[in-house]
């Protein structure tokens, strides 16, 4: 497989990933908020922002974060190179660099998937929420894997996707959680109240509500949840799970046998995954929990320039 | 399921069509269909307008979800644009289409014996039958590919030959031979596809001769000119990438003769051999369908600018050790000038008489023809020899008086950059005008696309009809309202049902 088509399937899956991850977290957020008292409206805005990892380019484009700003930057802004429009006119524009390499169906779905986003007009939209819009970013990336899933060849191009999807998918992961704790923790709490919404947003941005549910029958206690997000072997948006998918990736390409490693992205996925598996949570938070997170997202970030630099660039050597 | 009531004032496809002064395909006279068109007749007249329309909106959609489209850069957005297609097929009937493909056949022979004459022995020229001035000052003649040995012998692997159809006798006349990337092919197998789709019970009265098995013997053919011996052939198509305007067929071509699309960034040149840059190394690559024209293959011996070819790909090429198709310099063969003197090739290399007319053809670097065409320029159909695309034109008849006299201060400082044509009316075909919101006749010309192995010419049945959809137009690119057509050769038995 040429190197190109490698790269351009990575970057396909992560932008759409990335789509969808960001319509999670502002479907959920932005109707948990409306719920909220008008108090903490302006505060809890922003850690939308700071997941998405834009944060200083909402401040010089807008002067308030509310639910219309905040709605349209991480949806509909094209000077956001993040914003979910942008994020799926680059998967397309990647797919488009690929389509003889995809199945018609997957072309045809990612390609009607783009001209359906940019169908929405915003001065419509963004008085009525996100909701509408969210659910098209939503199942349009359940479609992309599925599409892809039932009319791909598992081959190597297969594993690029799955690299892009995972690895993405736990950054975000990563980041989520980090974000959430510290802005709960440190906000001022209604007086005996237990701010419960809250944490059932994070779970449910993630689609795990219900999941923590079966396995810990309990009030949500914010340990469980970041033991959740970050632990849960089999929750498909987990930490653990994410960085699982990237390791059997990586192993599929290379051919490389459990407890070796050929090169630095494998490396660096097996220490990560060391400690995901034997860590208990208490471990964690003994450890400090942001200081964690932080290792963690450095981590990804180092995986994903060691998948590029094995199997995507070549040096000049003519 | 109830039938939709119609409105009043819907009409039949074909209510109040004119059929004019020029050559109708399908009517022979006003109402009076063509006996290959009667059956189709029968099917459409039936459909009233908005029910044409429902069709119409179908097969457009279909074009839109599968992105064929072209890219118009002209707002800065980078706007998508479809290229018009049009549901009312063209219909040839074997008979004629027949001896079109004798006469394909016979025209890119000649082509081929041309191109490796002329950058070979060059006997053409010692026997005085072209001028040698005339080869020599061609903008795409390429010295460097004089006694260059190209794998078989091979140098027009595909071409596209422009046919019209006389407006008074219905002849197929040779407008433009396209022998270096000719495009639009995958515009045929696209249009079938969605024709079968959207408008499938106009097929069931025809037998129509299939033209999908395009791709596979065009992949044949590239395996077959492999220079590396025991078996192994990888092919690639080199395209300039997504930005080109026919990215679609690049890729659609690609994938449908399971071989690698590559831009230039994927290939690289290592001791005379190209590799292309995969996951798990360099793969070696020997053979190359590239539509990148020749100014931009290799930085090293064309344009020096150029970042979409391949460094130091002449040299591999020279050194025998990878297959270009087309070969590089076949535009000497497509020169507008030198098309004038396609009849003598088939004369002096097949010592036969050519099947096909070409138009009338003045060069303006022959002395008594600058004379004939600077008097007669208002009526004449003026090209630069160089160009394609329709590039470089001056419609007489249809130009004012300022920019004819511009076209002659040109003619005059470059006569050998100029031929003059007698402007040929182009037969009409029944095609659905949205702006009008009706069916009126509109000018068509014919691409056929043919494929050649070294020994014979393949020749897809009918090939891309452009329409001029502009009503009174001549002009059938897409860039200037051109659209295209579905175009069906009939079965020989399903003509004679016809008899």
């Amino acid at each position: 497989m040429l190197s190109r088509i490698a790269d351009s399937l990575f970057w396909l899956a992560r932008y759409m990933e990335r789509a969808e991850d960001t319509a999670r977290i502002l479907d959920v957020n932005y109707h948990m908020l409306l719920e909220e008292s008008e108090k903490f409206y302006r505060l809890r805005w922003d850690p939308l922002l700071v997941m998405a990892g834009e944060e200083p380019r909402f401040r010089t484009l807008y002067e308030e974060a509310n639910a219309h700003t905040v709605f349209e930057f991480l949806a509909f802004r094209q000077d956001n190179p993040n914003s979910i429009v942008q994020c799926i006119a680059k998967a397309r524009e990647n797919a488009r660099t690929i389509r003889d390499r995809l199945s018609r169906e997957m072309w045809e779905d990612i390609n009607g998937m783009y001209h359906a986003v940019n169908g929405f007009d915003p001065r419509q939209e963004i008085p009525g929420g996100p909701h509408r819009f969210c659910d098209v970013i939503k199942f349009g990336s359940h479609r992309f894997h599925g599409v892809a899933d039932a009319t791909l060849p598992h081959d190597e191009g297969w594993q690029f996707l799955r690299l892009g999807c995972f690895l993405e998918r736990a950054e975000m992961t990563t980041r989520l959680v980090d974000v959430q704790y510290q802005y709960l923790l440190e906000a001022p709490q209604p007086v005996g109240q237990p701010d419960n919404h809250q944490w059932m947003a994070v779970l449910k941005s993630v689609g795990a509500y219900e999941a923590y549910h079966r396995k810990y029958y309990s009030q949500i206690q914010p340990e469980q949840v970041a033991e959740m997000l970050i632990l849960h072997p089999q929750h498909p948006r987990s930490i653990k799970f994410s960085m699982n998918e990237v390791q059997a990736g990586l192993r599929a390409l290379s051919g490389t046998q459990p407890g070796s490693y050929s090169n630095e992205a494998e490396r660096i996925t097996g220490k990560v995954l060391e400690g995901l598996r034997y860590d208990k949570i208490e471990d964690i938070f003994h450890r400090g929990l942001h200081t964690y997170l932080t290792e963690l997202l450095g981590a990804s970030l180092k995986i994903g320039e060691n998948i590029a630099r094995s199997y995507f660039y070549y040096g000049v050597s003519a | 399921m109830p039938v939709k009531p119609l409105n009043a004032a819907s009409r039949g496809l074909f209510e109040r069509y004119e059929v004019g002064e020029f050559y109708d395909e399908m009517f022979s006279a006003p109402g009076v269909p063509r006996p290959h068109y009667a059956k189709l007749f029968q099917t459409m007249a039936g459909l009233q307008l908005e029910q044409f329309d429902e069709r119409r909106k179908i097969a457009d959609l279909s074009f839109l979800l599968q992105g064929i489209t072209f890219t118009v850069y002209s707002d800065g957005a980078g706007a998508e644009r479809l290229f018009p297609f049009d549901l009312i097929p063209r219909i040839i009937p074997y008979h004629e289409w027949e001896r079109v493909e004798r006469g394909l056949a016979q025209r890119v022979t000649a082509l081929n014996l041309f191109l490796q004459d002329v950058y070979g022995p060059q006997k053409i020229l010692a026997d005085k039958r072209v001028p040698r001035s005339l080869i020599y000052s061609c903008k795409h003649f390429r010295r460097e590919m004089v006694g260059l040995e190209v794998p078989r012998g091979i140098y027009a692997h595909i071409c596209g030959i422009d046919l019209i159809r006389d407006s008074k006798t219905g002849d197929y006349l040779v407008l433009e031979d396209n022998v270096r990337t000719p495009s639009g092919v995958s515009y045929v197998l696209e249009n079938r596809l969605i024709m079968t789709r959207t408008l499938p019970e106009a097929f069931q009265a025809y037998g129509v001769l299939p033209v999908n098995h395009y791709p596979t013997e065009l992949c044949r053919i590239l395996r077959s000119l492999s220079p590396r011996g025991g078996g192994a052939a990888e092919a690639v198509l080199l395209t300039p990438g997504i930005y080109n305007s026919a990215y679609f067929e690049h890729s659609f071509l690609a994938q449908q003769m399971g071989i690698e699309l590559v831009e230039g960034r994927d290939l690289i040149v290592d001791d005379t051999v190209v590799y292309m840059k995969t996951i798990h190394g360099l793969r070696r690559v020997d053979v190359i369908y590239r539509r990148v024209d020749d100014d931009f293959l290799d930085a090293l011996v064309f344009r020096s600018d150029s970042l979409m070819g391949v460094p130091g790909l002449m040299g591999a090429y020279r050194a025998g050790n990878v297959a270009l198709a087309n070969a590089v310099g076949n535009g000497v063969a497509d020169d507008k000038a030198v098309y004038a003197y396609v009849p003598e090739f088939i004369r002096y290399y097949l010592g036969e008489e050519p099947i096909l007319g070409s138009v009338d053809t003045y060069l303006c670097g022959r002395q008594k023809d600058l004379g004939y065409v600077l008097e007669h320029l208002p009526e004449l159909v003026v090209k630069a020899v160089g160009e394609s695309g329709g590039y470089g034109m001056l419609i007489g008849p249809a130009s004012d008086k300022k920019t004819v006299e511009e076209f002659r201060q040109k003619i005059l400082a470059e006569p050998r950059n100029y031929i003059a044509q007698p402007l040929v009316a182009l037969s009409r075909v029944p095609s659905y005008d949205a702006t009008l919101d009706k069916v009126g006749g509109r000018h068509v010309d014919l691409r056929p696309y043919c494929l050649f192995d070294g020994d014979a010419v393949t020749v897809v049945p009918g090939g891309l009809t452009r329409v001029a959809l502009r009503e009174g137009s001549v002009v059938v690119n897409s860039s200037q309202g051109g659209g295209s057509k579905d175009t069906w050769v009939l079965r020989e038995e399903g003509l004679r049902e016809e008899d």
